[in-house]
């Protein structure tokens, strides 16, 4: 388990570093999607070797971790969609596609 | 070293290790890549093969309609938009040289370091000791499999059908709002 | 059968004047004429003298040892463990102190009926003069030192109101302020010395079994011996500030340099405050406090030394004066050195007896001395005057009354006290500093002084009734302007300095020729004629003469009625010792209180000292007559080239004036100069504008972090993770591990 545990944390933080340095909002996106990601392998992995007492329904105690899994993507999906058109109409505007660029406050 | 301790109980020797392991190393590696790339074509690729790898562990972990359904959201679809975009907008590569110079990578770097060794050594090194599987494969709730369609379709449609219906709503939202941004203003 | 609750009236008659005149005054004086407005005041004075004569009377009728009886209004302060009531005191130093408050106020109040008769603002005088007496009343009647001090500080009020009374002459606001400014510093030395009482009353709680008013006299002075036994440091401590503050009031060395500006005040004001009862508030203090004094020989040394020094230093400096009322300031100041070294000796009784007898003659003088002024078209300076007997006969024989009882001649009232003074002095067994008794040396200067004060005075009297010569005949008869301004001089405050002969002169608030034409317009109404050779002196009216006739009795009998020379009361010699023998100051354990044993025990050089205490004031009297018989010698002309150079300087008060007045004006600038900039500029502007600065240098650090790109945003969410992250595994860790 340590082994799915230890790159899923690796891609969380990749993924994070990546948003904290790349400039173009695409590749912005697309690290945050490494992140969502790595949380899916994160949910799996505990469904999987160590699912939490803690849920109730006898049925699905052990089903819980993919049920967030399903939604996390369907999220992730919807995500995507709305976060590209909002880039596309924001470069209709300004021509640049420089997070920092942005930016309209002074000081 | 005892290698059956590192892998689940159903699997064994090293040739479940090497395959494990080279999935693992592969999806870290296109992490990296995403993030290391210049051109964005490049990290979309990147991440494409990212997403592959990923399905494939997901495979190992047991969860096969998850796994499947990786590829075909993510990958198919979800990394198509991104292409299209990229494509679209005709985003070149980035010139690291024209920008300044400023600390937020080292600041980033750091932190990340940080916290991934915090938790590496708080809450992974207990955790070594699960590696016994504990969701069982097949009872009499699912008499297919812990991660088939049969079972995680049963789950969802039972005990989970209102999160079910209101990620169908979000998802419509979704499809509203992308139409919407997407729309040229209307003059008239 | 004292009925006490008078006494409220007496203290409420001069207020409820102060009152009516301040209000309706003006009013009263414009439908029903100035003098209606002043008889609301003197009826008001007048009043609670008749009750405060009642009310002693009946005090006499008790034994001695039970005159003393409070009368309690109403708690002023009361804390957890100390008291301070308003409260009143009937016993007989109050009562005398009443009477001579009351009696010689009605008097001058009558006086100044006459005196201020052409002065527009009429009823706001009188409402200052009854405002005075009441709070004066508050100061003696007071049964505890905070009644007592704020009385002290109402009539230094008063003195000031009253001292500036025609204010828009600069120079007399500025002595009014020096009045009131100097009298401050005295008080800051009365405050420290009732701050120490209530710390050693607070160390011996015990004494006053349960009573918590602690400052009460009734309380206080018999606990006061035994809180005192063993502790000579705290009791020559008190002693010392208590008699800083009778310096600030009565003129007593270091703070005397108020009191000869003062003059510039009218002369009503001059004869009642600086006179008669402001000016012996210290020694009014010095007798209610005695038992502190009696209990530290050390201090009454200083009190007796400083009052002697006192009076040697005026009466030189009386002798370079050539304005009448500059003469009887100096005086007065001389005189209240007597006073003092009666108390430093230990004979209280004898320095309240020169109070009496010095308010008689002195209220005498000063309103004789209006009269003259009166007469001679307001004209102050001596050198003008000459020969007025011949003009002005009722003053001039009130006058002479007035001088001979002053000079120390045998049998008048000032004769007596001033005798009985100098022999306790050569008694002296109270003021022994550094073990040497300093009561002979003081005797005989004091001698010394009382030759000093008859020759001065009696130059004073020669200069201006007799010499011959009519010395305002010689000055040409002018132009009515021109002269205004030359007398004007005269009229002010006459310091032989540089500066103010007249108003503003550092232009302060308004120019030289805007306060000349104020002047001109001013003057135009007071003064109908100047004195020019035409002038013809007249006497004054029967409102002003009659205070004097009065005045004129008791300075020749008031000795002999005092001391009961001929037995005729029963007292034979003791009349007045007896009756303010106060059974509170009745001290077991320490002798001294009773200095002023006459007779008790043989004094050193006696038959030296009674020969010269009678021929003294004779010898003095004669030998300015004849100096001065005849003329004005050269060497005090108009010619300053050609007077004596220690006549010079007697003028000028020896610089001692100049000296401390520049001292107090430079040196407080320079500490408000100081303070302002070190501490008010650097110090709390800078501190509170360093709390701004600092603040803004933080703000701008962390302004930064807001700066408007995503990905700062993004890395402050990383490091809040991280936080987060921290904080989760540092529980974890403490807990043991996960499960």
């Amino acid at each position: 388990m340590v082994l799915y545990l230890a790159v899923s944390m690796s891609m969380f933080f990749i993924g994070a570093a990546g948003v904290v340095v790349r400039r173009n909002p695409v590749v912005v996106f697309m690290c945050i999607e490494l992140m969502l990601n790595a949380v899916n392998l994160t949910f799996l992995t505990f469904a999987r070797y160590a699912p939490s007492p803690l849920i109730e329904r006898a049925d699905s105690t052990w089903m819980a971790g993919q049920m967030m899994v399903i939604f996390v993507m369907a999220v992730a999906a919807a995500e995507v969609a709305v976060g590209l058109g909002i880039i596309m109409a924001i470069y209709r505007v300004r021509a640049n596609v420089d997070v920092d660029e942005m930016s309209s406050m002074s000081g | 070293m005892d290698i059956n301790a590192l892998l689940p109980t159903d699997m064994n020797g090293w040739a479940h290790l090497g395959i494990v392991g080279s999935l693992s190393g592969l999806a870290v590696l296109t992490a990296i890549g995403v993030v290391a790339f210049n051109s964005p074509i490049r990290s979309a690729l990147s991440l494409v093969l990212n997403f592959f790898t990923l399905a494939f562990i997901y495979f190992s972990l047991g969860a096969e309609l998850l796994g499947i359904t990786q590829i075909v959201v993510y990958t198919g679809a979800i990394m198509v938009l991104f292409l299209f975009v990229i494509m679209l907008l005709n985003l070149s590569a980035d010139d690291p040289s024209q920008y300044k110079r400023d600390a937020k990578p080292v600041f980033a770097g750091i932190i990340g370091l940080v916290v991934f060794g915090l938790l590496a050594t708080a809450v992974l090194a207990p955790l070594k000791a699960i590696n016994q599987i504990s969701a069982p494969d097949r009872n009499e709730f699912n008499p297919i499999g812990w991660g088939s369609p049969q079972a995680v379709g049963k789950t969802l449609f039972t005990g989970y059908v209102w999160p079910f219906e209101m990620i169908s709503l979000l998802l419509l939202v979704g499809i509203v709002g992308s139409i919407l941004l997407a729309r040229r203003k209307v003059t008239s | 059968m004292v009925q006490k609750d008078l006494i409220w009236l007496v203290l409420g008659f001069p207020l409820l004047g102060w009152l009516i005149q301040s209000l309706f005054g003006a009013r009263i004086a414009k439908s029903m004429g100035k003098p209606a407005a002043g008889l609301i005041s003197v009826i008001a004075v007048a009043a609670a003298f008749a009750v405060g004569l009642l009310l002693t009377v009946q005090l006499a009728g008790l034994p001695p040892e039970a005159r003393g009886i409070v009368a309690t209004a109403f708690d002023w302060i009361s804390l957890w463990n100390i008291r301070i009531p308003v409260e009143l005191r009937i016993d007989t130093l109050s009562m005398t102190m009443v009477l001579i408050i009351t009696g010689i106020g009605s008097l001058i109040h009558l006086y100044s009926m006459g005196y201020m008769s052409e002065e527009p603002e009429y009823p706001r005088f009188f409402s200052y003069l009854n405002l005075f007496v009441a709070f004066m009343l508050v100061l003696v009647l007071g049964n505890n030192l905070p009644l007592l001090f704020i009385g002290w500080e109402g009539v230094g009020l008063c003195s000031y109101l009253l001292i500036g009374f025609w204010y828009k002459d600069f120079a007399n606001s500025k002595a009014a302020n020096k009045a009131f400014i100097v009298n401050r510093i005295g008080d800051v030395g009365l405050v420290i010395g009732m701050f120490l009482i209530l710390v050693l009353a607070f160390d011996h709680q015990a004494l006053f079994k349960g009573d918590a008013r602690w400052l009460s006299y009734d309380v206080l002075i018999p606990a006061l011996p035994e809180m005192l036994h063993n502790n000579g440091g705290m009791a020559t401590a008190i002693a010392l500030c208590l008699f800083v503050g009778a310096c600030g009031k009565s003129a007593q060395f270091p703070l005397y340099l108020w009191l000869p500006d003062a003059m510039a005040g009218p002369t009503p004001v001059s004869a009642l405050i600086h006179a008669a009862t402001m000016v012996t508030s210290g020694v009014v203090l010095l007798n209610r406090m005695q038992v502190v004094f009696a209990a530290s020989p050390t201090a009454s040394a200083i009190v007796a030394i400083i009052g002697c020094f006192t009076a040697v230093f005026a009466a030189v400096i009386a002798f370079g004066q050539s304005d009448i009322k500059k003469v009887l300031a100096y005086s007065t100041v001389s005189q209240l050195g007597f006073m003092f070294i009666a108390c430093g000796v230990g004979a209280y009784w004898v320095g309240m007896y020169h109070v009496i007898t010095h308010a008689f003659f002195k209220a005498l003088l000063f309103l004789g001395s209006g009269a003259v002024i009166h007469a001679m078209a307001h004209e102050q300076d001596m050198r003008h005057y000459g020969n007025l007997r011949k003009y002005i006969p009722i003053t001039f024989i009130t006058m002479v009354i007035g001088w001979i009882a002053i000079a120390g001649v045998p049998y008048t009232s000032g004769w007596f006290s001033k005798e009985e003074i100098l022999h306790d002095a050569f008694g002296n067994e109270l003021a022994v500093i550094g073990g040497v008794n300093v009561g002979v040396a003081i005797g005989f200067i004091g001698f010394f002084a009382a030759l000093l004060t008859a020759i001065y005075m009696t130059r004073m009297m020669m200069l201006t009734f007799w010499s011959g010569e009519e010395r305002w005949k010689l000055i040409p008869a002018t132009e009515h302007g021109h002269h205004h301004h030359e007398e004007h001089h005269a009229h002010g405050s006459e310091h032989a300095h540089h500066e103010d002969h007249g108003p503003d002169t550092h232009g302060f608030f308004f120019s030289e020729e805007v306060l000349h034409a104020k002047h001109e317009g001013d003057h135009h109404d007071n003064h109908h004629h100047a004195l020019d050779a035409n002038h013809k002196p007249h006497e004054v009216p029967a409102t002003m003469w009659i205070p004097l006739v009065v005045l004129s009795v008791f300075s020749l009998f008031g000795g002999i009625w005092l001391t009961d020379k001929f037995g005729l009361f029963g007292h034979k010699g003791k009349l007045l010792e007896h009756w303010l023998d106060n059974p509170l100051n009745h001290v077991a354990s320490h002798g001294g209180t009773h200095g002023g044993d006459h007779g008790a025990h043989v004094i050193p050089y006696a038959n030296l000292v009674t020969t010269l205490g009678y021929s003294i004031g004779l010898i003095g009297m004669v030998l300015g007559i004849l100096y001065y018989f005849g003329r004005l010698p050269k060497a005090e002309g108009w010619d300053f080239t050609k007077w004596a150079p220690w006549r010079r300087a007697a003028r000028d008060q020896f610089a001692y004036d100049q000296v401390m007045v520049d001292a107090a004006v430079d040196g407080g600038g320079a500490v408000g100069n100081f303070l302002w900039r070190a501490f008010d500029e650097k110090g709390v502007d800078g501190g509170v504008n360093g709390i701004a600065k600092t603040l803004q240098f933080f703000a701008g650090i962390f302004r930064k972090s807001i700066d408007g790109f995503a990905r700062s945003y993004a890395l402050m969410m990383l490091f809040g993770v991280a936080l987060f992250v921290g904080y989760l595994v540092f529980v974890l860790m403490s807990r043991g591990s996960i499960q």
